[in-house]
């Protein structure tokens, strides 16, 4: 049995109507609630996921638990607009103004690149499914990869293997947000394409051809 | 004396993101969500609930709500309703598969917030239409359906009497002080809101 995907729930509407999602929750092996959070509850937990707009103040007052996770081996995957800067060690992050009009320009590019392109993650979304706007960039770490970076060479999407004994996955994407607004599709399809690249187990490689 | 209006915060730390656009005879407080059920419920003459808080906290403080309606309070609930605080609420309902002129706003009724406001600049920022909502929080029976979408067939906004009293305003979108600072019609909803929340006893 492989050990059990955690999604934390902060109570928000778009947390709520994400996992309540017939197709998207039952992909998680268990939900739980912020008030319900212990170590004894994340204590098994192979992957942890702090969905998009998870409230930082929470975080900050649980940084011990999330850190545990890590350094217990586990995967964390923390999403855009939680401030991991604020409740993890050594994140560099730079907040950028979120555009949401670079759509309506003649020849409208939000800038965004694919920065590994044999990463395992792009055997299940393209760049298009990352692309509707972003919240900041991440300085990745010596020896972690960005997945994706921005026009300025900022990392959206970092897949840091080397900092802790277990793996951090930071985004600053907010797709469970969106989905569970009701609006962005490339949302959706991104927040699909990831999941199911989180329960093929993660993979760093691609394994299929093209795409 | 007219009792302050609270904005329920997310964060511990966080002020209204209009407070500076309060008008200077009107009192808002800064409430985080957390401290909401240490306060009694008859300080606030009304309660501003935007659309990042947690849900699920704020419908456990049920009593606490029913006890503020009692006492007279106005609620402004901006989101999708996720988590019903009451029997009479319902999960928010979004429209199937929308297309762009469903967007388009309507006001139904005439209410002293929206007075004045071409629903047009609701609908649209910058040409683009959907902030203002994409569905309903079905209003309970005997609400006063305020504004809609889809051709007049979704009511996004509504007021509604509780039995214990006070009022509850409801908006299925993006929190309505977002257009605080469009250089449009729109602008004027944030102060209105904020009148029409101080004029407790008036019944619009």
């Amino acid at each position: 049995m492989t050990a059990p995907i955690i999604v934390l729930d902060g109570g928000t509407s778009y947390h709520a109507f994400s996992l309540n999602d017939p197709v998207l929750g039952p992909w998680y092996d268990r939900r739980l609630y912020v008030d319900d959070v212990s170590a004894q509850a994340l204590g098994q937990a192979g992957t942890v996921i702090v969905p998009c707009r998870l409230n930082p103040d929470w975080l900050v007052a649980h940084s011990d638990l999330l850190v545990g996770v890590l350094r217990q081996g586990g995967t964390l995957i923390a999403m855009g607009e939680t401030e991991p800067q604020s409740w993890l060690p050594d994140i560099r992050f730079t907040p950028v103004p979120t555009n949401f009009w670079w759509w309506l320009e003649p020849d409208g590019d939000l800038g965004l690149g694919v920065a590994a392109p044999d990463h395992g993650l792009f055997d299940f979304l393209t760049l298009s499914e990352a692309t509707w706007h972003y919240h900041g960039t991440f300085e990745p770490p010596d020896g972690a990869v960005s997945l994706i970076n921005d026009a300025g060479g900022g990392s959206i999407l970092v897949d840091d293997c080397v900092s802790w004994p277990g793996r951090l996955i930071l985004t600053s994407l907010d797709p469970f947000y969106h989905h569970g607004s009701f609006f962005m599709p490339a949302a959706t399809r991104f927040l699909v394409g990831f999941t199911q690249w989180i329960q093929s187990g993660m993979p760093i490689r691609r394994h299929r051809v093209g795409g | 004396m007219t009792r302050p209006i609270a904005y329920l915060s997310p964060r511990a730390d966080a002020h209204a993101p209009f407070a500076d656009l309060v008008p200077h005879d009107l009192h808002l407080l800064t409430v985080p969500e957390r401290a909401l059920p240490d306060h009694e419920p008859d300080r606030f003459g009304a309660l501003l609930v935007p659309m990042h808080i947690d849900q699920r906290r704020f419908a456990d403080a049920a009593p606490w709500i029913a006890a503020f309606f009692q006492a007279g309070g106005t609620l402004v609930f901006n989101g999708l309703l996720a988590y019903p605080f009451r029997p009479e609420l319902k999960p928010f309902q979004p429209l199937a598969r929308p297309r762009v002129d469903q967007f388009r706003v309507r006001i139904a009724a005439d209410h002293p917030a929206w007075r004045g406001i071409d629903p047009n600049d609701l609908t649209f920022r910058r040409g683009v239409a959907g902030f203002y909502g994409r569905g309903c929080n079905p209003p309970p029976a005997g609400a006063r359906i305020l504004g809609t979408i889809d051709h007049g067939t979704c009511p996004v906004d509504w007021q509604w009497r509780p039995k214990e009293g006070g009022r509850l305003l409801m908006h299925a979108g993006n929190d309505l002080w977002m257009y605080a600072r469009d250089h449009t019609s729109a602008g004027a909803l944030t102060p209105q809101l904020l009148r029409w929340c101080a004029a407790e006893e008036v019944v619009s």
